[in-house]
């Protein structure tokens, strides 16, 4: 058997051993799902085509949303674990638009520390299948939302800051707006109901419809809060604060040593989200682990802990982490823990040395 | 292939603007069979092969180097295609044909004037309506790329092929991303541009073809047509 085809044969051998069920999906899916969930940021990513009545399909893009539908709709809440290997499209700069993809989704696991370790132990496995020694990048979206929420600041600003995690440039934009706060003075505010009828007015010469899209009421609720918003200074220590949590970029042990203290400054309690990341260290051996506190997915039904590996080349081999609101945004009724990863295949490939 | 081709936009006001820019630098585009030809040529240039393409054509065909140098608008090397931009050289803005593509919301919409609002309203309009915040436009790369920056991605875009300003009105949308000269016409369907809302300034152009194959010879032809335009490109 040649290299490659042991390494694959190794591979498939790995995702079988997980104990779970071999999850294999349709090729064609239908788009509106992954639309509904990613957005059009990642709707330019999928091969696209059209039935005879217009409705859209796609080739199939990635495993999880298929897989968890499926879970959905056979009934939540019993523990579960699924595993794949295969192959799924997407338009790339680079690359041929197919390529294989290795992972593992394990669902309403009674303990999620657990299930997260199984993943990082599926993925650094992966990678050493492939004779990588991988870098870690770890990022905790569940501390972030910890230190959001303890932050002194006017509560209308933490959704529009919790919004922008993930994207560096936009939450930087943000965070250059609030330091500059306006200190314009603020003309009298005509009434609510005044701006409703003004607005409804408004709507209603340009032929908009009152109750399709945003209504008046919404409208002219948040422009108050808008107006409320440019009175309403977050606190300049506070954005110090994140600023200077955002800026935590290094080796683990040190970033979270950084971030304690930053926690006693500022009196945040952020000891359980701390231990949390410190649990899975242990997991992760001889690896190198870089904590970014900036870093997360930008889709919003990531949770806890994320993360990424790298290789030599700098691509990204693998990644995955907790997104216990997926199942909800996919139509369960209520939160449901999840974790899981994805293996970049032929970028695995690729990193073997010729 | 030996010489190489010129492709300029076939009908109208963009196809005499052109030829009058090329003739304001001493150089005189012919059209022997008239408007029903597309074939042309530059007089006292024989290696040079003019045709006459709808200007999108030609911003996609340079963009995949089967036409060396043309005249196009900006907007439409933006869109073709994400690799737009890079495959090709801007040797000269000309002039005319401006335009820019904003992002315009309903006049209603008083607590929306800038992108960051706008992200805003996106963030949780799926959780109050239903569903996502939608957006009309024939500019769909352009707006992709644009949201992306803004950190906008809680959005649909509607394809509208024609008359997008409509689109709030009809309920198909609830803003639009759209071409405009002076505004004028978002106005009159009740849009308004957002103060950070132009995301591209767009023009007719002299584009040359960056993925076009280069001999040495047609790079000589290129370069002596480009100094007699008083132009460069880089390529």
């Amino acid at each position: 058997m040649s290299g490659a085809a042991l390494r694959r044969a190794n591979l498939e051998a790995l995702v079988e051993a997980q104990g779970a069920t071999r999850a294999t999906p349709p090729l064609l899916l239908s788009a509106d799902p992954y639309f509904d969930l990613a957005g059009e940021e990642f709707g330019r990513r999928l091969l696209l085509t059209t039935d005879a009545t217009g409705a859209e399909y796609c080739l199939r893009p990635d495993f999880t949303l298929p897989i968890v539908k499926a879970y959905i709709e056979n009934g939540v809440g019993k523990p579960a674990a699924f595993s794949y290997l295969g192959p799924i499209f997407r338009q790339r700069n680079t690359g041929a638009a197919q390529f294989d993809q290795a992972g593992i989704e394990l669902l309403a696991q009674p303990d999620g520390d657990v299930a997260l370790d199984q993943v990082l132990t599926f993925a650094r496995a992966a990678l050493s299948i492939y004779g990588v020694a991988p870098q870690f990048r770890l990022g905790g979206v569940g501390l972030f939302e910890a230190l959001l929420a303890q932050a002194d600041m006017p509560d209308a600003w933490r959704p529009r800051i919790r919004n922008r995690f993930g994207h560096t440039e936009a939450l930087n934009r943000l965070l250059t707006r609030l330091e500059a706060a306006p200190d314009l003075p603020r003309e009298a505010q005509p009434s609510r109901d005044e701006l409703v009828e003004d607005v409804t007015a408004q709507m209603v010469a340009a032929g908009l419809s009152l109750s399709d899209g945003r209504t008046p009421d919404e409208i002219a609720d948040r422009y108050l809060e808008q107006q409320a918003l440019d009175a309403a200074l977050v606190p300049p220590a506070t954005l110090k604060l994140l600023r200077d949590y955002l800026a935590i970029s290094g080796p683990v042990l040190q970033a979270l040593t950084q971030i304690e203290a930053l926690a006693a400054g500022h009196k945040l309690m952020l000891g359980a989200p701390i231990r949390a990341l410190r649990r899975h260290l242990n997991g992760l051996g001889e690896a190198k682990v870089s904590f970014d506190a900036g870093f997360s997915p930008r889709l919003d039904y990531y949770t806890g802990i994320v993360f990424e590996l790298t290789g030599q080349s700098g691509a990204i081999l693998a990644s995955g982490g907790q997104y216990d609101r997926l199942l909800e945004r996919l139509g369960a009724t209520a939160p449901i823990a999840a974790s899981g990863c994805s293996v970049w295949v032929d970028r695995l490939e690729a990193e073997v040395a010729p | 292939m030996s010489g190489i081709t010129l492709a300029v936009p076939s009908k109208g006001r963009l196809e005499e603007l052109t030829r009058d820019w090329f003739a304001s630098k001493g150089l005189t585009i012919t059209r022997p069979g008239g408007a029903r030809s597309y074939l042309g040529a530059i007089d006292g240039m024989p290696e040079v092969t003019v045709r006459f393409f709808p200007a999108s054509e030609i911003a996609r065909e340079l963009i995949r180097g089967s036409i060396d140098i043309g005249v196009t608008g900006l907007d439409l090397i933006h869109e073709t295609s994400e690799t737009g931009p890079a495959s090709v050289s801007i040797a000269s803005r000309l002039g005319f044909g401006q335009a820019d593509c904003v992002v315009a919301v309903p006049e209603a919409w008083i607590d929306v004037t800038h992108m960051h609002d706008l992200a805003d309203v996106a963030s949780d309009f799926r959780a109050r309506h239903g569903r996502w915040l939608r957006i009309a436009t024939k500019y769909i790369t352009i707006t992709r790329q644009h949201f992306a920056r803004a950190g906008i991605a809680e959005y649909r875009t509607v394809e509208s092929l024609g008359a997008t300003e409509a689109a709030p009105a009809s309920g198909v949308a609830d803003i639009v991303v759209d071409i405009t000269t002076t505004g004028s016409t978002l106005a009159a369907n009740g849009l308004r541009v957002l103060e950070d809302g132009v995301m591209l300034k767009s023009e007719a152009c002299l584009i040359v073809s960056r993925t076009a194959g280069w001999s040495p010879e047609r790079r000589a032809i290129r370069d002596q047509m480009l100094a007699r335009l008083g132009v460069t490109a880089e390529v």
